[in-house]
């Protein structure tokens, strides 16, 4: 069973060889084998190979060659001479086979070319007239700038962006197409002017591409991306890719002053030593020292379990056993204060602890700043009861004069009965 | 120890005994009897009658249990008569109260002679009380302002008379009239008598059943009241500083110091006379030359002293007397009051003749 596999690869390396063989400079190839009239030429390419003149009665004939309509070569020669000239990279031989009497004479000759690369021929074929009446090819050469209106901008801040491309070349630039890559770091704002899918730009000619607005979203020097063209002149031929140039681009921040809310919360009683059993009152105070307005404000106190929430302003809710304040703003400049009574217990040293959060935007950030903060009074000394040491008594230090004070109650009682008619 | 018992009747005997029961506690004041007992020298029962709830409500020291309402009435309207046939309907109640209360050795029975409960209850239950027990039964009878009013001076001079005829082993008087010198506003007033005969009353009620140096008992005390015409009076002084026992005594017999005014060394039968103090207040000697005086003028004197230490003299003189002069002044007085009323009625009945004025317009109308 043959290997189709094997076959494959060796029809491959065929193939690959005879393309190698078929494209050899080095081996001679026939151009054109045919007559050409007195007068006229044969163009190959940008060269022109006109039959001056035919004189049949000597079997030669006068040949001028042209290299763009710049006269090369002027000889003469006879029929089965040939002459050779340098072709682009190549050499191409002209063979003079016979030539023939008529209205006008005629020379039928064989060209062919060596050394040469048959693929870039574009262009062959018969020229009434000759030279003069021939087309040459040329090469365009597209200059392309892209300019900004500013180098040093702002985050946030546009720049007008123009790209424009000059024919600088000898031929018309045909089949243009312009590739204008994005920009990171900036966003497409606007487009005043963008080209069509295919352009051409004539010898010298200035056109304006592209002009459109770029708005830079981050901070930093950038260097804008080049625009490309690729392009054919009229004869077809492909070029490399034009490159404009990279203008650079310096985005900086501006550094908006941001505003603050600054809450200053201070906590204060109206009594640092407190019997035990008493009352205390404290007053929070809250002051917003910055320019920006708070939110979400809340203000949590901290009662120690010694003490005793009693009750306190309006604004204060108890959330959870626990006194809240919250309050939707609060304006830069405002002042509030808000008070409330705790009933101390048990003897000992304590602070009471305000808790406060807010929220705050600072005109520059998306999100709100968030602030935590908490203020601590002095030391609040509970001491001992006007009576407490009255409690501290054993039991029967207040049942004995609790039973006596029944007794005589009781007695006061019966003798109050006994006498009331 | 001697069995006393007192009886209160009407608004006067209720107060006069509402005040005995007050100074027998310690404190003598309002609320002595929250913290106090009372000190009687015997076994004291008494007992508060009366007509008008409000009266037995008004008192302070007597027990509840110890105050009988008669119930349904709200007093009597000063009517005697009416009185009288009240304590036939419910004498039976406050008779078994009594009986209830024990033995007696004596009782008193205060009351005033001018109002109504107690002018028309006191002789009758007297006659009771000496029917059913035979311990003596003296009457404590106040007499009224002479300017009280005419029923007032004419329900004394009866019930005095029922009093006298009701079986009392005597009446001690003991008279507003001559009593009002105590001045001030008349509640005072009437508190200042109800004290005073109070005071009297539990210094009897002491010497009799008390140790004394020289002994006079309740045998005593019949003797003397059973003297003169069973009309008797109470003499008492008390020094507040060191007087000598003649002074005291003195002033005791004088008529500033009697329940009922009269000349004692006139007017007097018999008489007890009763000493107390700290023995280095007592002079022998005086208290003899007083006591002779006396008995040289109205006949025997049962005379007692009683030492207590510390106490300045105090002297209580019991009197019966023969005859008093006084007492013919209230009752011509009492004449005068009772004709007065008399004449009232008549002038009440012939004014009833105004109604045959009305009768004249029956059946008309007013025209305008």
């Amino acid at each position: 069973m043959v290997d189709l596999k094997k076959i494959s690869v060796f029809v491959f390396l065929a193939a690959l060889f005879l393309m190698l063989l078929v494209g050899n400079a080095s081996a001679r190839v026939s151009i054109f084998n045919g007559t050409i009239t007195e007068g006229d030429g044969y163009q190959i390419n940008n060269y022109v190979i006109d039959v001056s003149s035919v004189f049949v009665e000597a079997n030669t004939a006068v040949f001028k060659v042209y290299e763009g309509g710049e006269l090369k070569k002027d000889t003469m020669i006879e029929r089965n001479d040939s002459i050779a000239f340098d072709f682009e990279e190549g050499e191409m031989e002209l063979r003079l086979l016979s030539v023939y009497g008529g209205v006008l004479p005629v020379a039928k000759v064989f060209i062919t070319v060596s050394d040469y690369n048959i693929g870039n021929i574009y262009t062959s074929g018969i020229v009434d007239g000759g030279h003069e009446h021939a087309t040459y090819s040329g090469t365009p050469v597209l200059e392309i700038t892209k300019t900004v209106d500013k180098n040093n901008i702002l985050v946030g801040d546009s720049i007008k962006v123009t790209i424009a491309a000059v024919n600088t070349g000898n031929d018309e630039a045909k089949d243009v197409i312009f590739t204008n890559p994005m920009q990171e770091s900036f966003i497409l704002e606007d487009i005043f002017v963008e080209p069509a899918s295919t352009t051409s730009i004539d010898i010298g000619e200035l056109k304006t591409i592209y002009v459109y607005i770029l708005k830079a979203t981050e901070a930093g020097t950038f260097t804008l991306k080049p625009t490309t063209a690729t392009f054919s002149n009229n004869a077809d031929q492909n070029f490399p890719p034009a490159t404009s140039n990279t203008p650079k681009v310096t985005v900086e921040v501006l550094e908006i002053p941001k505003k603050t809310a600054v809450i200053e919360i201070s906590t204060d009683v109206d009594s640092v030593s407190v019997a035990r059993n008493d009352q205390i009152t404290a007053t929070v105070h809250l002051k917003n020292a910055g320019d920006a307005p708070a939110s979400f404000v809340w203000i949590e106190i901290a009662v120690p379990e010694e003490f005793e929430y009693i009750s306190g302003d309006d604004a204060i809710e108890i959330i959870g056993g626990v006194p809240k304040i919250y309050m939707d703003s609060f304006g830069p400049l405002q002042e509030k204060e808000f008070s409330y009574t705790l009933k101390a217990k048990t003897l000992g040293t304590y602070t009471l602890i305000s808790k406060l959060s807010y929220e705050y935007n600072n005109d520059v950030d998306f999100e709100n700043q968030k602030v935590s903060t908490e203020s601590v009074t002095n030391d609040i000394y509970v001491q001992k009861g006007k009576y407490d040491d009255l409690y501290e008594q054993p039991v029967y230090i207040f049942v004995l004069p609790i039973v006596a004070i029944a007794v005589i109650g009781a007695w006061i009682y019966h003798r109050y009965k006994q006498y009331r008619f | 120890m001697l069995n006393i018992l007192i009886v209160g009747n009407g608004q006067c005997g209720n107060r006069i005994l509402d005040a005995v029961n007050k100074q027998a506690f310690a404190g003598k004041n309002k609320f002595s009897k929250f913290y106090s007992q009372q000190k009687f020298k015997g076994r004291v029962e008494t007992i508060a009658v009366n007509t008008a709830k409000n009266d037995l409500k008004e008192l302070k020291y007597t027990k509840a249990k110890d105050r009988i309402h008669i119930p349904h009435l709200h007093g009597v309207g000063a009517n005697r008569n009416v009185g009288k046939q009240v304590f036939l309907d419910n004498k039976d109640i406050i008779m078994r109260y009594i009986e209830e209360k024990g033995n007696f050795d004596v009782a008193f029975v205060i009351t005033s002679a001018s109002g109504g409960t107690g002018s028309s209850f006191t002789p009758m239950l007297i006659k009771e009380l000496k029917e059913r027990y035979d311990f003596p039964v003296y009457a404590i009878v106040v007499l009224p302002f002479r300017e009280e009013g005419t029923l007032y001076l004419q329900n004394a001079a009866f019930s005095l008379r029922d009093i006298r005829e009701s079986g009392s082993d005597g009446i001690i008087l003991s008279d507003n009239q001559f009593l009002k010198q105590l001045g001030g506003n008349v509640q005072s007033a009437y508190d200042g008598i109800n004290d005073m005969i109070a005071e009297r009353i539990l210094f009897l009620m002491d010497a009799l059943d008390s140790e004394m140096m020289m002994v006079t008992d309740l045998g005593d005390f019949k003797t003397v009241m059973s003297g003169g015409a069973g009309i008797a009076t109470i003499g008492f002084y008390k020094s507040s500083k060191d007087v000598p026992v003649k002074t005291a005594i003195q002033k005791s017999l004088s008529p500033a110091g009697l329940l009922f005014s009269t000349d004692v060394y006139e007017e007097a039968s018999r008489a007890m006379v009763i000493i107390k103090g700290d023995k280095s207040y007592l002079s022998i000697d005086d208290i003899s030359n007083e006591v002779e005086k006396l008995s040289g003028a109205i006949g025997h004197v049962f005379k007692g002293i009683i030492i207590r230490n510390g106490v300045y003299p105090q002297v209580l003189a019991v009197l019966t007397l023969e005859s008093t002069s006084e007492l013919e002044k209230l009752y011509s007085i009492a004449v005068e009051a009772i004709h007065q009323e008399r004449d009232k009625k008549t002038r009440v009945e012939t004014e009833k003749e105004i109604e045959k004025a009305f009768s004249q317009i029956n059946g008309l109308e007013p025209q305008y």
